[in-house]
């Protein structure tokens, strides 16, 4: 029996009646199997051979197999680390080799799963995809796995999505782009890390763990448990859970101290009757129709009517122009322009919820920036830069966790009044350190008075829901 | 084609249908007209202008979303490129570099030693042999937006085949790829008649299975099926569209289309390719299809959709060319000037050989229903020799017969059970003599009547 990797499935020419778990291909007269279930077929048939242990070989059942799907190659690894293995990831790591490189750890937000995740990949010693939810952890595992094993590898670590599709022995990439890709791609990896599984259980990221050949397993979660009951899938396709740690044990361990200072800048004069303008425009059409603003579903109606009435198409642009307006506020600039005085002997990180405000400050101040546009690459090299001093500011609109990737600042400038901006400010703000002459760290936050960002900052500080 | 949120479909009990547009309708062609001006007036331009200003084109009468749809469909055809002297990424970094040393930068200076932007802009500019302008504009040139809009086009299948939804080069500084661009006019017409075919094409991100029923352009048809991925069960059908039992009783073609994992769970994975193959049947002059389509992901609850030849569907693939090569084409030449019986007929049949398809050149048939197959074997490269016989060897039709060029190095025995029914030739193939082998070989292609 061969058995070949074909587009996301195995194809088993000449295989004998009785091989397990799979289905007869009437299309072309030959059996077929999911992808995931290679290693157990390698298993059935005495062919498996695991990195340490010998081939269990039993004579009675062996059945001649040619493995031409396997197309991974063995990686000797190990991570450039420049601190010890707390003890539970010690304990975590030794459970999931225990379960022969299967399965799934449970361990809270910023407990260090990524850290796992690289130990992990030293450990099998093959090559790996590291699967990601967002854009965003995808770049963090990119800048982790490059401090890790950057100088080992004969290739840069690749990114498939976000623009990027460079495939290399250790991979990330983000859910959409495997789910997409995967059937290319299944058989180039012997170990697959999934980080934050419990959004694998879906008809369409499910095929990600089930079009893949890669005998190892590791799934990376702090809520493993879904209210659908659907993570008893993972089971099958990831491996058992093999440890878990609980919440509060880990808690409130890492936080820093920083102090917040609100400025707030009026428009010009220009830039005020312009926004009135164009505010007045969005306002009168959302009063005439009585849409409910503050409930999701009036805002969502107000948007479905954008799509086919042209008034409502035309207050929609109004919204935005205005919101542009109050976003990128002259007086902002000038306000930056003095904190940038004040602060430039400082490590200092600017955050703007949007990209073409970074990227305005950046070439006004000729400081590096960060967007989502930012390829993986060169985020991580903007990165470090910054970790080592080479360059004292960074303007990002990419919200930066705390983690292993984001070096630590002692200022923080928040310019933009987005909805989201207290949560913005909270994930900022952990990632402030006081400096080491013992100067605390600082938050700032500049607002546009008199627009909708001080109203929606309010609405939302009186606690106006729905 | 359409991103999703684009797609504009009506969902009932029974099915689901594209919400066509009527493209003789005024307003419709006005807007494609204004919009195909747009893009004209753009050239050159970066494409975060040419976004906003379809963004902010509000078009009276017209759903915003069908703008946004021929909008997108003239993307498509576009080639953005990065406009730069020297690479950004190299502008920046030198930016970023000399800046560092010489913070704090600042719009109003209020220290002597607050450095501005501009010294550290031309010296840049300075080291790198640049104007301060290509320093300025070079730093982003690369963003998305800051591409250039440098060629509009039509794409070929091929380009759809591979390059996914990606319209723009990523790394292109400068070079041209002419050569992959049929230079069409865009017209209103065509921008409208291509945006029904593409709500069409949207239904199927969802869709799980593929029926399909084709009576000519077979070559064209399957070669589309195996350039987009999909597997498939062939049954030759009659007039009527019902199942015969061989292909030589067969008016056309049933085929059931899908992919290698669906054979394990109902897959939408295998949407992509089927709404990339749609455009291959309005090839066809007759052709039916029907789609099973999910349309509740937690159910698992699907409508069918179906189109056919009547839908007015026009095709921007190539039907390719009539004839491989000139031997075949002198062939079907001589046949018109010749005095036989015995008819010619282009791709008539098809041979399923699992994984991929097999369609000899012609078919021979007689008035009196008796019939032959006829593929020739003509001046290859041995590597594609190797995989023609190899598919050759795979036919178990007895009325399948060959003709095979002396120039090409190899024997009868290569071509399996076929290796009694060959005829060597020369230069060209002579009417007659394929006359006289399709006499010895022909079978009856009427259906086998009751009495035994």
């Amino acid at each position: 029996m061969q058995v070949e990797f074909d587009d996301g499935t195995l194809l088993l020419r000449d295989a004998p009646d009785d091989v397990p778990c799979a289905e007869w291909d009437d299309r072309v007269d030959e059996y077929r199997t999911q992808a995931y279930r290679y290693r157990s077929l390698l298993e059935w048939a005495g062919a498996w051979e695991d990195g340490n242990d010998q081939a269990t070989l039993q004579d009675s059942f062996a059945h001649a197999l040619e493995d031409a799907a396997r197309a991974y190659p063995a990686l000797d690894l190990t991570p450039a680390l420049h601190i010890e293995p707390r003890d539970y990831q010690q304990a975590a790591l030794d459970a999931w080799v225990d379960h022969d490189r299967r399965g799934s750890v449970v361990l809270p937000t910023g407990s260090g799963k990524t850290f796992l995740g690289l130990q992990a990949i030293a450990d099998a010693g093959v090559s790996t995809l590291v699967v990601t939810p967002t854009i965003d952890l995808m770049n963090q595992w990119h800048a982790t796995l490059t401090n890790a094993f950057g100088d080992q590898l004969p290739e840069p670590v690749g990114v498939l999505g976000g623009g990027s599709h460079d495939v290399t022995a250790i991979t990330v990439t983000t859910y959409d782009s495997a789910y997409r890709y995967i059937n290319e791609y299944g058989d180039q990896f012997g170990l697959l890390v999934v980080d934050e599984e419990h959004h694998l259980p879906a008809p369409t990221y499910q095929q990600i763990p089930e079009m893949t050949i890669a005998p190892y397993r590791l799934g990376l979660t702090a809520t493993y448990e879904r209210p659908d009951g659907k993570h008893e899938l993972l089971e099958d396709l990831i491996g058992p859970v093999v440890y878990r740690e609980d919440v509060d044990e880990l808690a409130g361990e890492y936080l820093s101290e920083y102090e917040t200072i609100h400025m707030s800048v009026d428009l010009t004069a220009e830039e005020r009757s312009k926004y009135d303008e164009e505010y007045q425009i969005y306002r009168d059409y959302v009063d005439s129709h009585e849409f409910d603003l503050w409930k999701e579903e009036g805002y969502a109606e107000f948007l479905k009517r954008t799509s086919y009435d042209p008034q409502g198409r035309r207050a929609l642009i109004a919204k935005q122009r205005a919101e542009r307006i109050a976003r990128t506020a002259e007086k902002k600039l000038d306000t930056l322009d003095n904190l940038i005085k004040r602060h430039h002997d400082d490590r200092a990180i600017i955050f703007t919820a949007n990209n073409d405000f970074a990227y305005e400050i950046s070439q006004e101040f000729v400081v590096p920036c960060i967007t989502h546009q930012t390829k993986t690459d060169e985020r991580t090299e903007i990165l470090e830069r910054f970790r080592t001093g080479e360059y004292a500011m960074l303007a990002t609109s990419q919200v930066l966790d705390e983690g292993i990737d984001v070096p630590a600042a002692n200022v923080g400038i928040i310019l933009s009044g987005s909805a989201s901006k207290r949560q913005y400010a909270q994930r900022l703000g952990r990632i402030l350190r006081p400096t080491d002459d013992r100067q605390p760290a600082r938050l700032y936050e500049i607002i546009t008075d008199d627009t909708m960002e001080t109203y929606v900052s309010q609405r939302r500080r009186e606690g106006v829901s729905a | 084609m359409l991103t999703a949120n684009l797609a504009r479909s009506r969902t009932t009990d029974k099915e689901i249908r594209p919400l066509f547009i009527d493209p003789t309708d005024g307003r419709y062609r006005e807007t494609a007209g204004e919009l195909i001006q747009l893009f004209e007036s753009h050239l050159d331009e970066p494409k975060g202008d040419l976004e906003d200003a379809i963004d902010e084109l509000t078009v009276a009468d017209t759903d915003y979303k069908i703008v946004q749809g021929l909008a997108k469909l003239l993307k498509d055809e576009c080639e953005f490129e990065v406009v730069a002297s020297v690479n950004p990424h190299d502008i920046r970094q030198r930016l970023f570099e000399k800046a560092n040393a010489r913070y704090p930068i600042v719009r109003q200076p209020t220290l002597g030693e607050d450095t501005q932007k501009l010294e550290v802009y031309s010296t840049v500019a300075d080291e790198l042999g640049i104007s301060l302008e290509e320093c300025y504009r070079g730093m982003y040139a690369d963003l998305e937006d800051n591409k250039r809009l440098v060629r509009i086009g039509t794409r070929t299948a091929d380009q759809y085949a591979t390059g996914g939804d990606s319209s723009t080069s990523t790394t292109a500084l400068t070079g041209s790829s002419d050569e992959e661009y049929e230079h069409t006019d865009l017209t209103a017409d065509w921008l409208l008649t291509r945006y029904n075919l593409a709500l069409a094409q949207a239904v199927f991100y969802d869709a799980i299975e593929m029926w399909i029923r084709v009576w000519d352009h077979f070559g064209t048809v399957f070669s589309y099926v195996k350039l987009f991925g999909l597997m498939h069960r062939i049954y030759p059908i009659d007039a009527n569209g019902e199942r015969v039992a061989s292909t030589d009783q067969a008016a056309g073609y049933e085929a059931v289309l899908d992919g290698p994992a669906s054979l394990f769970s109902k897959s939408q994975k295998y949407g992509i390719r089927m709404a990339n193959f749609l455009p291959a049947l309005p090839l066809c002059d007759r052709w039916e299809m029907t789609a099973e389509i999910l349309v509740d992901e937690t159910t698992d609850e699907t409508r069918a959709f179906t189109l056919d030849h009547t839908e007015n569907l026009d095709s921007h693939y190539s039907a390719g060319n009539k004839f491989d090569s000139d031997v075949e084409r002198t062939l079907a030449q001589k046949w018109e000037r010749s005095n036989t019986e015995w008819e010619l007929v282009r791709e008539d049949d098809i041979f399923d050989l699992g994984a991929e398809v097999m369609i000899p050149d012609f078919a021979i048939e007689h008035p009196d229903g008796r019939r032959v197959i006829l593929e020739i074997v003509g001046f290859w490269t041995p590597e594609y020799l190797e995989s023609k016989l190899a598919k050759i060897r795979k036919v178990e039709a007895d009325n399948f017969v060959l003709a095979v060029s002396e120039r090409l190095d190899c024997a009868s025995e290569e071509f399996g059970r076929t290796a009694d029914r060959v005829l060597w030739f020369k230069t060209g193939i002579h009417v007659y003599d394929v006359v006289d082998l399709a006499e010895t070989v022909a079978v009856s292609s009427e259906p086998p009547s009751g009495s035994e």
